[in-house]
């Protein structure tokens, strides 16, 4: 079991450092951090809302380019290795498939929780400091009007900001990615070329986001037809739901969240990626190298 | 062997996913803050474009926002009208929209509506009306969406109270947002105040206020202890239970 | 009687293109049998299903039908390729990472410890002539020294068994004749080496055994010397012989009804030939 795991470590290392040397990677983490800085420009209206735009505008863009570095990365990890026939190496070693398959995840999933943790850093950053200047101008305007209503204004600028829920979307946005590294494996584990992995993955993406609302259509009575129920049933059975993982309600409405919505979250999270990877595993063990 | 492992795993998979995806996020919220309409394609290009914006959806609708506020300033009512919906159709739980959109509506569309001298004033008022009913759906579906936040009731009180005039409902919607967590510390009182405006129902008024009275220093506010007295007089209540007359805040 | 090292039962490979509209076959009821510490040469041209036989013994492909075993074990047992090293066909490694680090990397793969991994690295740079350039990234390396860099990550767990894919093809003389010299080492440490080659003159020189495949088929098997012996003729190299000698000779020959097919003066080869004049210039 240690053996098997140092294995899969070992493999998760070289792919954590093949992938950060990738350029896409760079320039993707670029533009993030870019996006991020620009949504401090944009219009002020109120100063809840300035901060609420940076905000959102901020968890948006870590949301969109980390899946999009989820995807890119991880798709081309295995056709590469098949390439250059580094596969043919690492396999003939005693090493079983889903031992690489497990350490072509892990490697993926370490280079974007430090993606992430990067972005998040300058997100709070600018966070932090539009904060403070919504709390003084706050106080300033509101103080000769009473302290239960420069508490009111507190709160909403406190909701507005860095709040626990915003560290449980940038939670919720590193399980998202890993369910879609655990896909673009599967996916890429039958695929010939990344081009392809990418198609797929972008049309999971898009239909992951709206496998909810097929869900809900399918179990109630509003579906009609054997084959519009059967193409629901398919979205349903198949693709995950990404909006699960989508906080932007919760960071709406309160500073608070319950544990155990968090605690189903994670444990959805984990299913569908242990199920994913098993699909790419039952795949690749059968793929002719 | 592979003929029963794939259906056998599919089916499993299936069916854990669906309990786990159903205990995590319930039938979806969005079904109120859509807009009402009637056709039912047209329900489902409005939810699958939220479903489509993903994470991004909140970045959109502040955008939008921003748009509407811009409307707002060239007193452009109908554009600022369909961005207000937009944003709460993405954003259900954004309450700060449903606030914003009510206000836009009921106050200052309705007052421009009523000082639109190029109308006749049967019109103007018709209009103005029209506009707090879009306010009061506004709040309505916001609350829906929303049914554990004081924030909307307390918005629709203000409402009831300032534009309709309707005490009674303005005070139930403040008593409602009173029993929520996190509602504002003088929720209770406005119920009371707003209840002693309706006819026949001071007494019922006389006694919360004289309840909140008897909680202490902090509730024992000027315009509290004001209504209270001039229920006094007007209920005849009797001397020995009256509050004495050295009591101020 | 002494278990095989590898042994190739009835396996045949069809290839099925999509759709099933095409069957290729890549082999076709093959058998062989290595012993321990042969030096086995597979030979054939390109598509004749070399590389479908390596990859069949490896498990890196499944065989259509047959079996084969590593040692009396079953072949693709992660336990079985403990003892087995290989060297793919123009194979790279992760660029990005030193000579020394791709061996601590397929040291982590084969089990070895990380107390015993240095030494082991330090002995196998050295053997394949690459300690000088251990701290340089696999990027700067020339076709050469990735060649040594594969056949170290090979033996980096001290296999039992060498399986080698076109081991010297793009690879100079010098370099040529240090791989053949590595592989006769070995042999000597009773190591068996499978290797296969389109190159036939180096081949020559290095293998007990060698088999000849040709569309999936095993054509001729064995021993060189039995393969390549011309029957009835034998050669008689002589040193410092004097033109009478070789007079009388040819007519002691011609007395005993024989015949003399040719008579001429020995020549090196010109591997042999280039190897001692770049060796003499670089004195």
């Amino acid at each position: 079991m240690i053996a098997s795991a140092r294995r899969s470590f070992a493999i998760a290392g070289a792919t954590f450092t093949e992938l950060a040397r990738l350029r896409v990677f760079y320039v993707l983490i670029l533009f993030a951090l870019v996006l991020i800085f620009s949504a401090t420009f944009l219009a002020r209206i109120s100063f809840q809302q300035e901060l609420q735009v940076t905000r959102d505008i901020a968890l948006g863009a870590i949301d969109f380019f980390l899946s999009l570095l989820a995807i890119v990365a991880t798709a081309q990890l295995l056709p590469r290795d098949l390439e250059d026939r580094v596969v043919y190496s690492i396999l003939a070693k005693p090493v079983r498939r889903f031992e690489y398959l497990l350490g072509k995840f892990f490697g993926a999933l370490a280079l974007l929780a430090a993606s992430l943790v990067v972005m998040s850093i300058l997100c709070l950053i600018v966070l932090h400091f539009r904060e403070a200047a919504a709390l003084r101008s706050a106080q300033q305007q509101l103080a000769p009007l009473g302290a239960e209503q420069v508490a009111v204004a507190t709160r909403a600028i406190h909701i507005a900001g860095v709040n626990p829920v915003f560290f449980s979307a940038l939670a919720f946005t590193l399980l998202k990615t890993a369910v879609l590294v655990a896909i673009t494996l599967a996916v890429s584990s039958f695929a010939t070329s990344s081009i392809f992995t990418i198609s797929a993955l972008a049309m999971v993406f898009l239909i992951g986001h709206l496998e909810g609302i097929a869900r809900d259509y399918w179990l109630s009575e509003h579906a009609v037809g054997w084959v519009t129920r059967a193409f629901l049933a398919v979205i349903v059975f198949v693709f995950p739901d990404f909006e699960a993982f989508n906080l932007s309600d919760q960071l709406a409405g309160s500073a608070l969240l319950a544990a155990p919505l968090l605690l189903k979250t994670g444990l959805l999270a984990l299913f569908y990626i242990v199920s994913y990877l098993i699909v790419a595993v039952a795949i690749f063990s059968q793929r002719e190298l | 062997m592979k003929a029963i492992l794939i259906p056998l795993f599919l089916v499993s998979f299936g069916y854990g996913k669906l309990q786990l995806e159903r205990a995590v996020l319930p039938p979806s919220s969005l079904s109120h803050s859509l807009q009402p309409v009637l056709d039912p394609t047209e329900r489902i290009g409005q939810t699958a474009l939220v479903g489509i914006l993903g994470g991004f959806r909140a970045v959109v609708a502040d955008l939008l926002f921003i748009d509407g506020f811009f409307a707002w300033e060239r007193t452009d009512w109908s554009h600022l009208l369909m961005r207000l919906r937009q944003v709460t159709m993405l954003q259900p739980h954004m309450l700060m929209f449903w606030d914003v959109a009510a206000w836009h509506m009921a106050w200052n569309a309705s007052t421009a509506a009523l000082n639109d001298t190029t109308k006749s004033p049967a019109l103007r008022q018709r209009t103005q009306y029209e506009y707090f009913e879009l306010g009061r759906d506004f709040l309505e579906r916001g609350i829906a969406s929303n049914p554990q936040r004081p924030e909307l009731y307390e918005a629709l009180a203000r409402l009831y109270r300032d534009k309709y005039q309707d005490h009674a409902r303005a005070s139930e919607n403040f008593a409602a947002a009173a029993c929520l967590p996190e509602s504002a510390a003088y929720d209770e009182r406005f119920a009371a105040y707003e209840l002693a405006s309706c006819p026949g129902r001071e007494r019922e008024a006389y006694d919360r206020l004289h309840a909140l009275y008897l909680r202490g220093e902090r509730e024992r506010l000027p315009t509290l202890l004001g209504r209270l007295r001039a229920l006094e007089q007007q209920l005849d209540i009797p001397a020995p239970e009256r509050i004495p007359p050295a009591v101020k805040h | 009687m002494t278990e095989s090292a590898i042994r190739v039962a009835r396996v045949s490979k069809y290839f099925i293109s999509p759709f099933r509209r095409r069957v290729t076959v890549g082999l076709s009821d093959l058998n062989l049998e290595i012993a321990p510490g042969e030096v086995y040469g597979l030979l054939g041209p390109n598509g004749s299903g070399k590389s479908t036989t390596l990859k069949i013994i490896l498990g890196l492909i499944p065989p259509t039908r047959g079996d084969v075993t590593i040692f009396g074990q079953e072949h693709n047992s992660v336990r079985t390729r403990r003892h087995i090293g290989f060297l793919p066909e123009n194979a790279y490694y992760h660029k990005f990472l030193t000579g020394a680090e791709t061996l601590r990397f397929h040291a982590k793969l084969s089990g070895l410890s990380a107390r015993e991994t240095p030494a082991r690295i330090d002995d196998l740079l050295e053997l394949v002539g690459l300690t000088r350039a251990r701290q340089a990234r696999l990027s700067t390396y020339s076709k050469g020294m990735l060649q040594r860099i594969g056949l170290a990550q090979a033996l980096i767990h001290d296999p039992k068994i060498l399986v080698l894919d076109e081991p010297t093809a793009a690879v100079d003389p010098a370099g040529s004749r240090d791989i053949q010299n590595l592989i006769a080492s070995l042999k000597a440490r009773g190591v068996t080496v499978l290797l296969s080659s389109h190159l036939l003159t180096q081949v020559q020189e290095v293998c007990d055994r060698v088999g000849i495949l040709h569309r999936g088929k095993l054509l001729r098997e064995g021993r060189l010397d039995e393969l390549l012996a011309v029957e009835n003729q034998m050669e008689l190299v002589l040193e410092n012989a004097s033109p009478e000698l070789l007079t009388n000779i040819e007519r002691e020959v011609t007395a005993a009804q024989a015949r003399v097919i040719t008579r001429r003066t020995s020549l090196t080869s010109l591997e042999q030939f280039f190897l001692k004049v770049t060796h003499d210039s670089k004195e």
